[in-house]
């Protein structure tokens, strides 16, 4: 695995340290995926901390997101609006792709989950995995059907989309050491809006209150007069809501491929993220996201820099934290003793 | 398949006969079934072919079925779900293939297939020891979710990494048993070793005798062979099951904490059956290299291969070592029938063909019948296992076994048949046959 050049390997390492355009590099990137990471597993461990359902058709709800921004970009010719027409129909695209999973998550809670919830807590990993397997099938349908990309659901659909993206996003800016790109910039301000929205919901709405009481006893919550089930059908609205977003700001990147794989893609870093954070803490996914988005970075470095030459190392190193955390802490870095233990 | 002979045996042999006379009779329902399906198919043409899967379907279903009662041999009976069952059966397969091509070292290449078999299955608990050694620590989610990224780990491993494939080729495509440009020279033996009518060579280019029998199509023998080493896996599993260690299995999965209390080391227990699992995992994997020859990581480690031995166990019904069995023979009938998954038949040629052509050229909003039937029901397997599996879940959650030993009040279905056919038979049945 490690290169014929491998005694490089600590030079290289003092050259990070010792440069800092190199170093403040990767804290950007880092950043910008940790923020991209949290996106994606903020709706995960949202229904998860709630509802004890580990959510597997979370990461077909994100591939959606990003299969319907990737039509939208196309559809609109949003390459030529200019760059504040095309950020305002990116805005526009998000904020439907929202209402329109969380609407589909409605449907679900009400027809689907809510009749286990009397089940032990493995049905449910049971029940999303059956309509994960179903939707992603689903897609593939729909794209060889319609010939979205000659019907090629495995390959990155549609080149255009990262031209279609405004250029100005790819462009690169310095400020002082750092040097970023506009898309850097826009996926950590969203990172950091995701984080701030579900924190004041969570803290500084009733209906988080809501949240925060069935968490911590829904019998008790239920007794004072909640409404759990209300409660429990708006948080799957609102994890699948943002399990879309995730998805849109996805097809933006061109590193990201749309395509029928990336439910999988995409679900199983948030699992591991979820875990790594602790179940059911939103703080712990919150910094779980920020360690491999930063151990991502400087993976992708590691890579680019020919320290080491195995190509999905990301991957490898994103599932070698997991397994390392749950030796070292078995209930991750925030987890609550007895949630998920039992079934 | 030499226990259906009543021969003149000592009078516990004619008591054992009929207390498994389910498993007789659906051993040899599994061993006709070949000779039936070329019958049937003879006479009554496209509508046999539609339903019936054919043996090469059958192979994959005996070693997957395999893999799938493993699967609840630890989920079902211990109440541990291993998500990452995939990792054994890819060490069992990718153990075969890289033993055969002399690539691990210590075991020379030309050791026999058997012993490679068993050794895989050997290396498998090994593995699943050490996994168990981190997730036994947890329960619940978090059980499931470190074996599933421990599978994962090694998926991606298995995707990368090159000594898999000598040469240049990419690992994720797969490996194949011996050189690739040499088809056929991947003759893997299976049978009962140094008794030579028993053995024979298992493969698309393997023997067409067994036992003395010419029956002219290798497929016909490797089925055969392949299905004696599932029932001998089922029967060992099934053994286990029911001795006391089994018990403390299921005493484990209603309420650990008790069993603890009574002074049962519950670690040790979990652990001994994940490594049993484990190993018939891995047997499964072996299997099916047998047979087919190659692996690649897409159809052993990852993570969608657990994924359906869990469906398969769910609509069998969890908690009964020989419902997942069935379970998968379910899944792949309705994947062959709705989606053409398997190379035999199904409900889209037979549309095609019965229906008039008037119909099939009926426009629906720029569409054609024929078109859609083509679009919808060519290749799409999971849309359908996935609707079933969903309404499984929410409305069959014991599963097809499990909800017939409910109707017929039973805890087995093999010993309420049996006891039905000893009142019916009484006075007959009780006396060896003479």
């Amino acid at each position: 695995m490690i290169d014929p050049a491998a005694p490089l390997v600590i030079g290289d390492i003092v050259d990070l340290l010792t440069s800092p355009g190199e170093m403040s590099r990767i804290v950007v990137e880092g950043l910008a995926k940790g923020s991209l990471y949290l996106m994606i597993s903020a709706g995960l461990t949202l229904i998860f901390g709630l509802m004890d359902v580990i959510n597997f058709a979370h990461g077909a709800f994100t591939m959606y997101g990003a299969y319907i921004a990737g039509a939208a970009l196309l559809g609109l010719g949003v390459g030529s609006m200019g760059f504040l027409g095309a950020m305002g129909s990116i805005f526009v695209v998000m904020l439907l792709v929202f209402l329109l999973l969380a609407a589909v998550g409605v449907i679900f809670e009400v027809a689907l989950i809510r009749k286990l919830y009397e089940y032990p807590p493995i049905f449910m990993i049971l029940l999303t995995f059956g309509l994960a397997i179903t939707l992603e099938e689903l897609m593939r349908m729909i794209v060889e059907f319609r010939e979205i990309n000659n019907g090629q659901w495995q390959i990155d659909w549609a080149t255009p989309r990262i031209e279609s993206v405004p250029s100005e996003l790819a462009s690169v800016n310095e400020l002082g050491f750092f040097s970023f790109t506009g898309l850097q910039l826009i996926q950590i301000a969203f990172g950091v809006l995701t984080f701030v929205g579900i924190w004041a919901f969570l803290n500084k709405t009733r209906y988080g209150l809501f949240v925060r009481a069935g968490v911590e006893d829904e019998e008790m919550a239920k007794a004072l007069g909640i409404n759990i089930n209300r409660t429990f059908t708006a948080v799957f609205a609102v994890g699948s809501g943002l399990a879309g977003i995730a998805g849109v700001m996805l097809a933006l990147d061109p590193l990201w491929a749309v395509n029928v794989p990336l439910a999988l893609a995409v679900l199983l870093p948030a699992f591991v993220i979820v875990i790594v954070g602790g179940l059911g803490s939103f703080k712990g996914t919150a910094v779980a996201s920020l360690l491999v988005g930063m151990i991502d970075a400087l993976g992708t470095w590691a890579f680019q820099t020919g320290v080491i030459t195995f190509t999905d190392l990301d991957q490898l190193m994103i599932f070698g934290i997991l397994v390392v955390m749950l030796i070292l802490r078995p209930r991750g870095l925030f987890g609550v003793e007895g949630q998920g233990d039992h079934g | 398949m030499s226990s259906e002979k009543t021969t003149r045996g000592p009078a516990w042999l004619g008591q054992y006969l009929r207390d498994h006379i389910l498993l007789i009779a659906i051993v040899a329902i599994f061993v006709a079934y070949p000779f039936l399906y070329g019958f049937l198919t003879n006479q009554f043409g496209i509508v046999a072919a539609m339903i019936l899967p054919e043996t090469r379907t059958m192979l994959t279903i005996l070693a997957l079925g395999l893999f799938a009662m493993s699967f609840d041999f630890v989920s079902g009976y211990t109440g541990y779900l291993s998500f990452g069952h995939a990792a054994f059966f890819g060490i069992g397969a990718y153990f075969v293939v890289m033993g055969f091509n002399g690539q691990i070292p210590l075991v020379p290449a030309e050791l026999p297939f058997m012993l490679l078999l068993v050794l895989g299955g050997l290396v498998a608990a090994v593995a699943a020891f050490l996994i168990g050694l981190i997730s036994f620590r947890l329960s619940g989610v978090y059980f499931a979710m470190i074996t599933l990224g421990i599978s994962e780990v090694l998926y991606v491993i298995s995707n990368n990494w090159d000594y898999i494939t000598p040469g240049s080729s990419d690992p994720s495509d797969g490996v194949a048993a011996g050189a690739p440009s040499d088809v056929g020279f991947f003759e893997p033996v299976l049978g009962i070793p140094f008794v030579d009518p028993l053995n024979a060579k298992v493969g698309p280019f393997g023997d067409e005798t067994l036992l003395g029998f010419d029956f002219g199509d290798p497929e016909i023998v490797s089925y055969f062979l392949i299905g004696a080493a599932v029932l001998l896996c089922y029967l060992a599993m099934k053994r286990i099951i029911h001795s006391p260690f089994g018990k403390v299995m299921i005493a484990i999965r209603e309420n650990e904490e008790r069993a603890r209390a009574i002074g049962y080391n519950t670690f040790r227990y979990k652990m001994g059956a994940f490594m049993i699992s484990a190993f018939f995992g891995a047997i499964a994997g072996g299997l099916l290299v047998a047979y087919v020859g190659t692996i690649d990581p897409q159809n052993s480690f990852f993570f969608l291969v657990t994924g359906f031995a869990l469906v398969a166990a769910i609509i069998g019904g969890l908690g009964t070592l020989a419902g997942p069995f069935f379970g998968y023979i379910f899944l792949e009938g309705v994947r062959e029938f709705l989606a053409r998954e398997g190379s035999g038949g199904g409900l889209q040629p037979f549309l095609e063909q019965t229906l008039p052509g008037g119909v099939l050229n009926i426009n629906l909003g720029g569409l054609t019948i024929n078109e859609a039937l083509d679009a919808f029901m060519t290749g799409h397997g999971e849309f359908y296992a996935g609707i079933i599996f969903v309404l499984f879940v929410l409305y069959i959650p014991i599963g097809l076994l499990g909800t017939l030993r409910q109707r017929l009040g039973t805890d087995s279905v093999a010993k309420y048949v049996s006891r039905r056919v000893a009142d019916r038979f009484g006075s007959s049945g009780s006396q060896p046959a003479e």
